[in-house]
């Protein structure tokens, strides 16, 4: 009963303040669609809603696209938190378009990893989950389960083989770590390049969109595809029998961060949004829910989950990040170079 | 108020509505395509136009368009043709069975035909088993899955229009043709395919459009190996954020539309004005 009373009170006084404050209570954010956005909903800005009373606008926009947005937007933003997973934040922190963080204001800051909140000062917002690049292989019809970056070139696979083009940021990143174990490196890429075209000269196929990757397991026979842990899950859940393998020669990782838009009037209830996400709960439950690593170190995992996944800090520490700069810097001209590479 | 007056205000919306959402942004754009980091520069059009890749994306978007629009011509006539002899009831029936495609979202329908095209999709398959193709066969990522999708999507615009024109054409003229000893084709090929003409010019305008300017449906059937000169702007707008540079390339590809669709109303009304 009384809490009955409570809750009709409270009711009450959000009805009345709620017209008020409908201007101050709404934040908008983006996120990325599917089952991303329903795990979002559960882990972050449903338990944001419930506990602020705010309402919370989601606009589904990839990374990409949403800073495109932004760019845009820049005299007149429209987003209040905007999450990026393809290291977007760290250009975006230098055009201005992102507001510095007061670490102060976070009550969760201090239990992520450092690498996580590192430049939270300049503007680049604090990563709450990690997705590591490795390789998704049929353990059905797979000759044998791959182990290094370097069974990507086996022609054995080639036929099956599934690459995902550089304009996706997981395909980025997992075209720059072949070219690193080929010899190459941020400043050459040329050998990457080599060994792609010679791929798809022997039946190797490219995708642009994740769901393709799926298609491509599901119906076409795809045997091995580098992609994200958490894509090895989704397709898992689909039914498919796809396993998830680190190489050898190391993980390259994709940070996902939560950013503060700069030039908006929310901006309390946005930090509000950003230290909910950074939570330990929302981390466990992003983690059970799509197998993200966590950048909490309060985080606790089954040990099913966790095998999943780099996990821990030792784990996550050995992650390679290929320096999103340098990426941001080159990204144009290999754009260009891979599409002329795999162009018909 | 006199007709004139009338006449201008009727035409206040429309043009209002063409100056804030097509001049302004067409201005912005050309602007956007000659500006560079130390003032006006024509870097960006010399960059597509000296690279063989760029006009390689170009050409492909037009040939892939001329072939899409004669298609759609090739099919919509018959079909036009169909439609306005039928009694009304069967008319609307077939009108609708036109237009369903447009019912659904560009995705749903680029992803149904790239599980039918896909390389153990049902098509390939039966192309297969009928001994009319080899063991790795594959349509999905062609150039003629590209048309396939394109046609589908783009066939209401070609049949709508023809159909617009063909049922106001006086059917007793059709009959005069075969009284005076025309076969049904002779009468079809001399009377009402130069009435349509109009239809025709105007559907094919619609569609030759509407093709060069498309990119959801060529990106996801032909593949990012194939691209066009749509997407190839949506990436440098939205992935390599080469903002001056996708405006050269809308420049080039308006300019190039332009070029083709200027001359054809021309030809096609001097003879049929």
């Amino acid at each position: 009963m009384k809490a009955r009373l409570a809750s009709a009170t409270l009711a009450v006084t959000a009805l009345v303040s709620g017209a008020a404050l409908a201007q101050d209570k709404t934040l908008v954010i983006n996120s990325f669609g599917g089952a991303y956005e329903e795990a979002h909903r559960k882990c972050v800005i449903t338990p944001f809603e419930q506990a602020t009373g705010a309402s919370v606008q989601i606009t589904t926009a990839y990374s990409a696209d949403a800073f495109a947005q932004l760019r845009a937007q820049k005299e007149a933003p429209q987003y209040d938190v905007i999450h990026f997973s393809g290291g977007q934040e760290i250009v975006g922190a230098a055009e201005g378009l992102l507001a510095p963080i007061d670490a102060g204001k976070l009550e969760n800051i201090g239990n992520l990893y450092d690498f996580a909140k590192a430049n939270i000062a300049k503007g680049e917002g604090p990563a709450y989950s990690i997705a590591a690049i490795g390789l998704l292989y049929n353990s059905e019809n797979a000759p044998e389960a791959p182990s290094s970056w370097k069974d990507v070139t086996d022609p054995a696979f080639s036929e099956h083989l599934v690459l995902t083009d550089i304009s996706n940021g997981y395909g980025m990143l997992g075209f720059l770590m072949l070219n690193r174990v080929l010899g190459g490196d941020l400043n050459n890429i040329q050998p990457g390049l080599d060994a792609v075209a010679k791929l798809l000269d022997a039946g190797a196929l490219v995708v642009s969109k994740s769901p393709e990757i799926q298609q491509e397991f599901a119906q076409n026979d795809a045997w091995l595809a580098p992609y994200a842990s958490d894509y090895a899950y989704t397709l898992r859940k689909a039914g498919l029998p796809v396993k998830f393998v680190q190489g050898s020669e190391g993980t390259p990782a994709s940070f996902i961060t939560v950013n503060l838009v700069a030039n908006r009037p929310n901006q309390d209830l946005a930090l509000q949004f950003v230290d909910m996400t950074i939570t330990k709960e929302a981390q466990e439950c992003f983690a059970n829910a799509l197998r993200y690593s966590p950048t909490n170190a309060k985080a606790e995992l089954d040990a099913e989950v966790a095998a999943d996944m780099a996990y821990g800090e030792e784990g996550v520490k050995g992650l390679i990040r290929f320096d999103p700069p340098t990426i941001e810097a080159n990204r144009a001209a290999w754009v260009e170079q891979w599409n002329k590479t795999i162009a018909r | 108020m006199s007709d004139r007056a009338e006449n201008l205000l009727l035409l206040v919306p429309g043009l209002f509505l063409l100056t804030v959402a097509f001049l302004l942004p067409i201005g912005q754009m050309l602007v956007l395509s000659v500006s560079g980091p130390d003032g006006p520069t024509l870097q960006h059009f010399t960059r597509f136009l000296g690279d063989p890749f760029y006009l390689g994306l170009l050409w492909r978007t037009v040939r892939l368009s001329l072939i899409i629009t004669v298609i759609c011509a090739a099919i919509g006539f018959p079909l036009a043709y169909i439609m306005a002899h039928v009694g009304p009831r069967q008319r609307l029936w077939l009108v609708v069975l036109v237009i369903l495609p447009l019912m659904t979202s560009v995705v749903i329908r680029s992803f149904g035909w790239m599980v039918l095209l896909a390389r153990s999709g049902p098509v390939p398959e039966l192309a297969r088993d009928l001994g009319l193709a080899g063991r790795s066969f594959a349509l999905m990522n062609t150039e003629a899955a590209i048309v396939i999708g394109m046609v589908q999507v783009l066939l209401p615009f070609m049949t709508l229009s023809i159909l617009g024109v063909i049922s106001r054409i006086d059917r007793r003229l059709e009959e005069a043709a075969r009284t005076m000893g025309c076969g049904f084709l002779a009468a079809v090929g001399t009377v009402v395919l130069p009435l349509a003409l109009p239809g025709i010019v105007a559907g094919s305008l619609l569609v030759f459009t509407l093709s060069a300017s498309s990119f959801v449906t060529p990106s996801l059937l032909g593949g990012p190996r194939l691209q066009v000169l749509a997407g190839s702007i949506y990436n440098a707008v939205t992935q390599t954020l080469e903002w001056p540079f996708a405006a050269a390339q809308a420049v080039i590809l308006f300019a190039g539309i332009l070029l083709l669709l200027v001359p054809y109303i021309q030809l096609t009304a001097r003879r049929h004005g």
